[in-house]
């Protein structure tokens, strides 16, 4: 067997294939191939999106006032980020001005998200990978409040609290049924936790589950609903109204009020719950902290996100700030510009879809997609039954984004380094004092322990900075500012004949945009390339691997039989798969993509 | 006088006056063409709301009002067409001919030619017709009978679902919304069907006004009194 | 030993008396009256946990998501004293082989007794590669764990009737489950995504009650679905005074005028948002100020701009050629009227030649 040498890897595919289908606790569909060594090390990685539905046609031709609600369904669970990425990419074709207040409230619903998204993230989809909840039946709840008291002042603390919780699930588990927990891995040498911290995590599962749908609620009452609230292009499509006639049929007090309390909630809860319980965990997995690295010490990319200024997507507004950092040179950050040709590129060289030259990346605003499902000569088994993927061939529905050929990784995680290497301060303290506190080098951020850190640390500044937005929407409305929505342009017979507009996002997953052309008021082509398409992706022609196949390379497995190690740092990743994949024309005429995150 | 019974059309003299439409068609006709002229415009308004108008809601009730007037006018006319279908069992032989079109025979498809040829100019006069020439009689079944039945079956369906499904309301016309999909699209339908109905009554307008003047018989004031009087001799 | 309703909520210190206080509520908000609230009570200290797996396919998880957002029941509630969800891409901790193994031991051991939970729909075209499960297409694995299930729920507007994936041009194929599950039950609960409380009503209903629900023509569920977002909107006296939103952020926004004229689909959309309301009753669409976009309702994505009332209509035979039905109307009415007018014209010179021929025939006469 050959094997290929890539950015200071080794891909050697002659072990033993792991075939890993579904991957559970994510968005969409995922499936990962390894092969191990005879000492059960990791030496070869495949990671294939197996879902593909192929949005881009479909908005073809549609009001770009629309687009927002269709790329919106790209995903249900970092719910809204798509449908902003849109308005923003439309407002900025046709040049749209939006209000201050809209673009507070804007960002108040997108940190909201922050917040929940890596919440439901850390415990639900998560947590079960570091977490024995059958261990837990075993603690002593009293040692467990203990251990809560000491690392936390929340309240639910109490000996008879956790009793409550263990003997629920003493029953749950008596009963045979084990529902979502049934066939997990536990009891499995890779869980390190003492029963005790698996009790108190599995406990903080449950409420967080409880919790988690109360900081939506800030989306539901500016957007209508969650999942999938409502936008608008030019502002947002609520009014308010504190103290007029029928404020009662606006965004009033009573709702501001509803959202305040919310804000206060959700900081107690991430501070007090989630980040003790992930410094706790992460004491007991210190080894994780050089697991999983992947590009992340390498290359890493952020577009930025959290406009202080509205309509002003450069660093000078960003509170989150843009960059890309190549070959670990924290030194030297890179600027991103979405607009430039050579910069932001798709492959199609080992994804399921055709174009002229398949050698050549080519910009959003020049893709083409055009499925074409083939597998390699070295497959096994029949083409809809597939035992092992051949990755020298076509191996995904996901394409391979590169930025100036280069892969990167996105996320909380390079969000976290490049703001870090752009020197911000909050950022800079926040982790300092991680650091600190596992007393770790800076390289631990490099791994699948960092992954999560980083995350959970976003997770807090989102909710104190879900406060500072809406500090800044108070103090807006007592200057009298209530405007929401800029409508002078809303109607299509004051647009310019063509136009065509990006703007950047940065989903919780990580980097985000949209790229839309506009031809007599209607949507000529539209592409995304997504978070999760920088991650996931396949090889490139240049057969160099992206952000998930780097960083399971080289993981020890404690058994392959029980994949555990591969969902703990493909899960550090939050995939979100339902989106990585573009769109198709019918008859393969050209086309542009959608993938979504 | 003779009239070849199918087509209505006066083969020969002596001419004599006809009492053709009864007093329940004319009746019917009026008030239907009372129901059509509200519809169509509340129907308007329905599908195009008037510009907003401020204060409280509870000092106005326009909207509801225009509602209102179309949903009475829609439920006048449908009674008036089920009254109208009784008649046209038990009234004369004029009282059916909306409600069918005899294309299985030969001497209406003549005459429908006849009278065809004579509306692109092409003869330079028209035959005598007891009741509705073939034209007409097409026109009054394709465009408004039908017309009519379509706006009359998606419009109470529409009435329908203020009750919701699981009622009587919907036992009797949720299927509509099962064979057109989806309740916009009923609703774009009954607003489009109200365009060919409007177009109908365009043409009709036109059409009545100008055989009043150029055909040999008597039209408008048939509709009147019921009585088809004739002007002049049948030509072959 | 089982975990029942009754026991979780004793545990939770609800005492019997409340209990029972639940039961006759429930039974008198489902219109059921006493023997109903005796059945109720019966059916939550009795019964097992029924096993559920839920399958999805091409999907965005916003169903799964919304699911989780459940009040009342809450979803912990749900997942762990209610069902058995034995199977479920998001929330599962086993993956891959251990998950699939969950699956078929579900299938063998309750055979006929679990229930299908579908979100999302599969793909036909490509052989259904467009979405691959077990290196498999994903329509196999549905037929294949359809077979022995109880009941299917298509969630959400995917599931029920295609959504997204499957607007024009449907490039996958992708196909709503009740056309390629045609032997079972389905119960259709669309919505992108649906209610939270309406998911767990609904399969707290089927677990209460032992059967399921009543559904309409279309295969959703009377008690949720019968009646249109408009008819329980609070916004719908301005609808009836005729005060109207004309743009976004105008004077009527500001006071709640009905949306009706910004495209508002409430009219037309079979849902309970306007009186569950969302994320626990907080609020919905139209309470913020945006129209509903009909999001329960098939093919909701293909009927023109979300910010017009009306369906943009295609001219079969003219490609490209859209309009709205006032166009299409207008258009050919001024057609009729340009024929009617020449023909008028033409008319009147004739009648005026045929007069004046008459006159000199009379002439002649004399």
């Amino acid at each position: 067997m050959a094997t290929i040498q890539t950015q200071g890897y080794t891909l050697d595919d002659s072990g033993k294939r792991i075939v890993v289908d579904p991957i559970t606790r994510i968005e969409g569909h995922l499936r990962i191939e390894v092969n191990v060594d005879k000492d059960n090390v990791i030496r070869n990685a495949v990671s294939t999106g197996t879902m593909w539905r192929g949005l881009e046609v479909i908005l073809k031709g549609r009001d770009p006032r629309d687009a927002w609600a269709f790329v919106e369904r790209i995903c249900g669970v970092c719910t809204g980020v798509h449908a902003l990425a849109s308005v923003r990419a439309v407002e900025d074709a046709l040049g749209i001005l939006i209000p201050k207040q809209a673009n507070v409230i804007r960002n108040l619903m997108h940190s909201t998200l922050y917040a929940q998204d890596h919440l439901v993230h850390f415990y639900h989809l998560h947590a079960l990978d570091w977490v024995d909840v059958v261990s837990a039946l075993s603690a002593d709840p009293k040692k467990t409040s203990e251990l809560a008291q000491s690392i936390s002042p929340w309240p639910n603390s109490s000996p008879g609290y956790f009793r409550e919780v263990q003997n629920r699930l003493k029953k749950f588990v008596g009963s045979g049924q084990l529902g979502i927990f049934a066939n997990g891995y536990w009891g499995s040498k890779a869980y390190k936790l003492p029963p005790e911290a698996n009790l108190m995590a599995t406990t903080h599962y449950l409420e967080a589950l409880d919790f988690q749908k109360d900081i939506v609620k800030i989306q539901t009452i500016f957007g209508g609903k969650n999942p999938h609230p409502n936008w608008l292009v030019g502002g947002v499509p609520c009014s308010i109204n504190v103290d007029g006639a029928g404020a009662v049929g606006a965004i009033n007090m009573s709702q501001l009020n509803m959202i305040g309390d919310i804000i206060n909630r959700t900081i107690e809860f991430i501070d007090q719950v989630y980040i003790p319980d992930l410094l706790a965990i992460a004491s007991f997995y210190k080894d994780w902290a050089k697991i999983g690295g992947g590009l992340s010490g390498q290359n890493v990319m952020s577009y930025g996100e959290f406009p202080d200024i509205a309509n002003d997507y450069s660093n000078n507004s960003m509170l989150l700030p843009s960059g890309v950092i190549l070959g670990g040179d924290l030194k030297k950050v890179h600027d991103v510009d979405l607009k430039a040709a050579d910069q932001v590129q798709e492959w199609v060289t080992h994804s399921w879809y055709k174009q002229g030259d398949e050698t050549k990346g080519l910009h959003p605003f020049d893709g083409v997609t055009d499925p074409n499902f083939v597998l390699g000569a070295k497959t096994k088994g029949t083409r809809t039954n597939i035992e092992n993927l051949d990755e020298s061939a076509k191996y995904s529905w996901v394409k391979s984004p590169r930025w100036k050929g280069n892969p990167v990784e996105v996320g909380p995680l390079a969000r976290y380094i490049v703001a870090f290497a752009r020197g911000n301060k909050e950022i800079t303290e926040q982790v300092n004092m991680v650091l600190k506190t596992l007393d770790v080098p800076v390289t631990a951020l490099f791994s699948t322990l960092g992954r999560t850190a980083a995350r959970g640390l976003e997770a807090s500044w989102s909710a104190h900075k879900m406060k500072y937005f809406f500090n800044q929407l108070m103090a807006n409305l007592k200057a009298g500012d209530f405007a929401t929505a800029n409508v002078e342009k809303w109607e299509p017979s004051t647009w310019p004949t063509e136009a065509k507009g990006v703007a950047p996002c940065e989903a919780p997953r990580g980097a985000l945009a949209h790229w839309v052309k506009i031809k007599n008021t209607k949507i000529e082509s539209y592409q995304c390339v997504v978070p999760t398409t920088w991650n996931a992706g396949p090889r490139d022609a240049r057969n160099q691997i992206g952000a998930y196949e780097a960083a399971l390379m080289n993981t020890p497995m404690v058994n392959p039989a029980q994949p555990l190690e591969i969902l703990r740092t493909i899960h550090s990743f939050d995939p979100c798969l339902a989106c990585a994949t573009h769109v198709m024309s019918p008859e393969g005429e050209e086309l542009v993509s959608v993938k979504v995150r | 006088m003779r009239v070849e019974p199918v087509s209505g059309r006066v083969i020969s003299g002596p001419l004599e006056d006809v009492y053709v439409y009864e007093a329940p068609v004319r009746l019917w006709h009026w008030v239907t063409m009372l129901c059509i002229i509200a519809l169509g415009v509340t129907g308007y308004f329905i599908g195009s709301p008037p510009p907003a108008i401020g204060g409280e809601a509870y000092d106005h009730f326009l909207f509801g009002w225009i509602r209102m007037v179309h949903e009475s006018a829609g439920v006048i006319l449908v009674v008036a067409f089920l009254v109208r279908i009784y008649w046209a069992v038990m009234g004369n032989h004029h009282a059916r001919s909306i409600f069918y079109v005899p294309l299985w025979s030969g001497e209406w498809w003549k005459a429908l030619k006849d009278q065809g040829l004579y509306s692109l100019f092409l003869k330079r006069e028209s035959q005598l017709w007891v009741g509705h020439d073939p034209i007409a009689q097409a026109s009054m079944f394709f465009m408004f009978t039908l017309g009519a039945l379509f706006l009359c079956v998606t419009g109470l369906a529409l009435f329908a679902e203020q009750w919701g499904w699981g009622t009587y309301w919907m036992m009797w016309f949720g299927w509509v919304f099962v064979l057109f999909g989806d309740p916009q699209m009923v609703r774009t339908l009954h607003h489009l069907a109200m365009w060919y109905m409007v177009l109908f009554a365009f043409i009709h307008i036109y059409m009545v006004f100008r055989e009043d003047i150029m055909s040999g018989g008597s039209v408008i004031g048939t509709m009147v009194n019921g009585i088809r009087m004739f002007k002049r001799e049948p030509r072959a | 030993m089982n975990d029942t309703y009754y026991e979780l909520m004793r545990r939770r210190g609800i005492s019997r008396r409340s209990f029972l206080k639940f039961c006759s509520l429930t039974a008198a908000s489902l219109g059921l009256g006493d023997a109903g609230a005796q059945q109720i009570a019966q059916a939550m200290q009795t019964k097992p946990r029924t096993p559920v797996i839920w399958l999805e396919g091409l999907e965005c998880t916003c169903c799964s998501e919304s699911f989780i957002r459940s009040a009342h029941p809450l979803a912990k509630d749900v997942v762990l004293s209610m069902l058995s969800l034995d199977y479920h891409m998001t929330l599962s901790a086993a993956a891959g082989q251990q998950l699939r193994e969950n699956a078929l031991e579900t299938i063998a051991k309750h055979k006929g007794n679990y229930i299908l939970a579908v979100e999302g729909n599969p793909p036909l075209a490509e052989d259904g590669m467009y979405c691959i499960y077990y290196g498999r297409p994903f329509v196999e694995v549905l037929r294949e764990y359809a077979k022995d299930a109880k009941a299917i729920v298509s969630w959400g507007s995917c599931a029920s009737w295609g959504c997204i994936q499957a607007a024009k041009p449907n490039p996958t194929q992708a196909t709503p489950v009740h056309k390629v599950i045609t032997d079972k039950p389905v119960i259709k609960v669309p919505g992108c995504p649906p209610i939270a409380e309406v998911m767990t009503g609904v399969l707290t209903y089927i677990l209460t009650f032992d059967r399921l629900p009543d559904l309409d023509a279309q295969g959703r569920p009377k008690m949720f679905y019968s009646q249109r977002v408009h008819d329980k909107c609070y916004r719908r006296p301005h609808f009836d005074a005729g005060q109207f939103v004309e743009k976004f952020d105008d004077a009527g926004a500001r006071q709640g005028f009905c949306l009706y004229k910004v495209g508002c689909k409430g009219p037309v959309t079979y849902n309970a948002c306007s009186t569950v309301r969302w994320n626990e009753g907080t609020s919905f669409p139209i309470q913020s100020g945006h129209g509903c976009i009909g999001c329960s309702e098939d093919a909701f994505w293909d009927k023109g701009s979300f910010y017009d009332h009306l369906t943009t209509l295609t001219v079969p035979g003219l490609a490209g050629v859209e309009g709205t039905a006032d166009k299409i109307g207008l258009t050919v009415l001024a057609a009729a009227g340009a024929a009617v007018a020449a023909h008028a014209a033409v008319s009147a010179i004739k009648q005026a030649r045929s007069k004046t021929r008459n006159d000199q025939v009379s002439e002649v006469e004399k």
